[in-house]
């Protein structure tokens, strides 16, 4: 979590004074909106771990988020497991799906854009897999009973919900600054940069792959539960749908792949850009997506290393780290 | 040159501009308004019904202000606050919010179950009514929520009138209708509807002949065709999507399969004029059981004429929507207030009999209407009739459909 410029520190406090500013804020809107680009936040944390420091660019991210999501409301919903251990029962889902996908594509060699296509085909599989199962609730999809109260993980005041969001992805983030730092950070790193070398220096890359996309599909599942408690209704495109795979990419790359602040200030930047431009074309529905792809084209190109990278240029500490960021 | 502006010319002036700037707003003040909120999805895979539905509030809204607004209330007008659920039930849910604080006395959505479930639940945070326009899921109706009012009917009250209204049609023309295929989508719509059909229908004396599933998306329906031909099945009843349901249509068209009618219950695309516009030949005679408004009351044919002058199709999300708006109005003029908690007496103690639905007086019952019913209709020539219940038809069913001339 090491700042590496002024700039850097100023984009992490503009963040830091928005999310405590949605405490202060008169209209409701801004906490119900916050709440959902916090879950969006988990998502995108989670594609940082394999995407931004392992390089391993998933297109299906959604898989694991959904199998979270689902491992949970079956849980709940089929066998009367008590909401905290479905959380526990998600979060293992997801890690077990993304090993699973990670340890069949990464044992054939897939790589780069195979390795994205596999796991996009993954969660078009479970989506259809899960509409079409009386199981998986099929096309209707599974709900939740409301039971309000922390007992059943089931919160219905707001600033709660969004506190209690606050320090998950504040937990999220500081492992994922825990993982950056480690060893096996600094393993899935230099798979990133160049995997041959890497593997030559005696790195067992399988394994640290594979050990990756669980512990990205743990954040993901985690992000799938929350969503399910948040809104007690899932069925398979809320959860396995394309979007979920796009927004947890999406932020990310805008904010900064492989940092720790990136998929925090890509997300939020993107979600306050979506709901600015909401705003201003309120009677145009359709036509904010139109403003929103066209600045996002423009942040693509002009921003290639994120919000993260382009604020290491302004007042950096010194030359190197600048360099390197 | 010497300079006319004073400071008393000044002041004068400033005076009369405040006072022209402030003239509309207190104009404004001497009419009441109170907000409806219109939860749609706009854009996003659903945004063609959710479209529709926001048109059918709009002319809701229009014909009651145009009728001298909320009497009860001084005359208010009905200012609808209409807002994108996207087609995802977390912005759906986020959306109520902006109703709230657009200050919305209840509003009416959300064209899909998964949209209403999350908006509802979000709504019922605020104490703030939902008026379903759509949301045949029974889980709508079923989880205790006061602040939920579903005005259409459900998922088991369709299927079951929609069979006892078959087993009417058939005894009617002489019980000719002996077998039956099925053809649904092996999701849970079109599983639960054959699995119910299965059951139901051998006691009106019909026989299922063939029973085929397919998956969404499905294209290829030449061989689901064929086999309904080799089966020589009397009827067809299809469970699935708009677009599976019109490539079906057209495929048993291709192959020449001679039925004696294809019966639909919440059918894709049978009660939709945009099918019926862009496959004309192969939609004539279909029936389906679905929501449709009353078309003889007067009400409904100025709805009719108002959507044709504005180029939109005539669809039952126009008719349900407008029909919600109508009763929140209704509900409006009894409490003669906009507070929430109001609103939600005066919805749960409705009796409300004059939407162009043709329903009995509203009766909510742990928020479902207890009064609503879906009817038959039946594509003939460029329009949908609807032909049973008699009271409400407007053209005699077609029972069974006239033989082909080839």
């Amino acid at each position: 979590m090491k700042f590496q410029s002024w700039g850097q520190c100023a984009l992490a406090f503009f963040a830091i004074a928005y999310l405590a500013g949605v405490y202060f804020a008169s209209s409701p809107i801004w906490m119900g909106f916050s709440i959902n680009a916090l879950i969006v936040t988990l998502a995108a944390l989670s594609w940082n771990i394999t995407g931004g420091l392992g390089g391993l660019s998933s297109f299906g991210h959604a898989a694991l988020y959904g199998t979270g999501a689902y491992a949970s409301a079956i849980l709940q919903v089929k066998y009367g497991v008590n909401a905290w251990f479905g959380l526990g029962g998600g979060i293992a889902a997801g890690a077990a799906m993304g090993a699973f996908i990670g340890g069949l594509a990464f044992r054939y060699g897939l790589k780069g854009s195979y390795f994205a296509l596999v796991t996009l085909a993954f969660a078009e599989v479970l989506r259809i897999c899960a509409s079409s199962f009386e199981w998986t609730g099929g096309g209707s999809g599974l709900q939740l009973k409301l039971m309000p109260g922390l007992a059943q993980l089931q919160i219905i005041e707001r600033p709660w919900i969004y506190t209690g969001l606050l320090a998950v992805v504040g937990l999220v983030m500081f492992l994922t600054g825990l993982i950056k730092h480690s060893r096996f950070g600094a393993y899935l790193i230099a798979i990133r940069e160049n995997e041959d070398a890497a593997e030559a220096l005696g790195i067992n890359t399988y394994k640290i792959k594979v050990q990756a996309m669980a512990i990205s599909g743990a954040f993901g599942g985690l992000a799938g539960v929350l969503y399910l408690q948040l809104w007690l209704f899932i069925d398979s495109t809320v959860v396995y749908g394309s979007a979920v795979s796009v927004e947890a990419l999406i932020g990310p790359i805008i904010g900064g792949a492989g940092t720790v602040w990136g998929p925090l200030l890509g997300t939020l930047g993107l979600h306050l850009l979506g709901e600015g431009t909401k705003s201003l074309l309120p009677n145009s529905p359709g036509l904010n997506f139109v403003f929103y792809a066209i600045v996002l084209i423009c942040a693509l190109r002009f921003l290639p290393q994120g919000f993260v990278g382009f604020a290491a240029r302004f007042g950096a500490f010194n030359k190197k780290e600048r360099d390197d960021a | 040159m010497k300079n006319t502006f004073n400071r008393r010319a000044i002041l004068q002036g400033s005076g009369a501009l405040v006072a022209g700037v402030a003239a509309p707003s207190v104009l404004r003040a001497q009419t009441p308004i109170v907000k409806v909120g219109v939860l749609e999805p706009l854009t996003g895979n659903l945004a063609y019904n959710g479209t529709q539905c926001a048109a059918g509030a709009k002319f809701a809204a229009e014909a009651i202000n145009a009728a001298g607004g909320i009497k009860s209330m001084g005359g208010a007008k009905i200012e609808l606050v209409v807002v994108d659920a996207q087609s995802r039930p977390e912005v759906a849910a986020s959306a109520v919010d902006t109703l709230v604080e657009a200050n919305v006395c209840a509003f009416t959505g959300a064209t899909a179950s998964a949209l209403g479930l999350a908006s509802s639940q979000a709504a019922a945070k605020y104490n703030l009514a939902q008026v379903f326009s759509i949301g045949t899921a029974e889980t709508v109706v079923t989880r205790g929520l006061p602040n939920v009012f579903r005005f259409t009917p459900g998922v088991n009250k369709c299927t079951s009138i929609a069979l006892e209204n078959l087993k009417l049609l058939n005894q009617g023309a002489g019980n000719v209708v002996k077998t039956a295929a099925i053809v649904h989508e092996d999701g849970p719509f079109g599983s639960n509807m054959a699995k119910i059909l299965a059951e139901e229908l051998p006691k009106q004396g019909i026989q299922i002949v063939e029973t085929i599933p397919h998956p969404t998306p499905h294209r290829d329906f030449s061989n689901i065709a064929l086999r309904v031909k080799a089966s020589k099945a009397d009827i067809l009843i299809p469970s699935n999507y708009i677009n599976e349901y019109t490539l079906m249509a057209r495929a048993l068209n291709q192959q020449r399969v001679e039925l004696k009618a294809i019966y639909s219950i919440l059918g894709g695309a049978a009660s939709n004029i945009k099918f019926v516009r862009e496959n004309n030949e192969v939609a004539q005679y279909v029936m389906d059981c679905n929501h449709w408004y009353d078309p003889t009351k007067a009400e409904s044919k100025a709805l009719a004429a108002r959507v044709a002058a504005a180029g939109l199709d005539l669809t039952y999300d126009v008719m349900v929507s407008y029909a919600t708006i109508q009763v929140i109005a209704d509900a409006l003029e009894r409490g003669a207030s906009a507070d929430r908690q109001k609103m939600i007496e005066a919805l749960a103690a409705s009796t409300f009999d004059k939407s162009i639905m043709p329903y009995g007086p509203t009766k909510f019952v742990n928020g479902d209407n207890t009064s609503a019913q879906p009817v038959n209709t039946q594509i003939r020539g460029d329009k949908i009739e609807l032909v049973f219940p008699k009271q409400y038809a407007s053209a005699e069913a077609v029972f069974p459909v006239p033989v082909k001339k080839n």
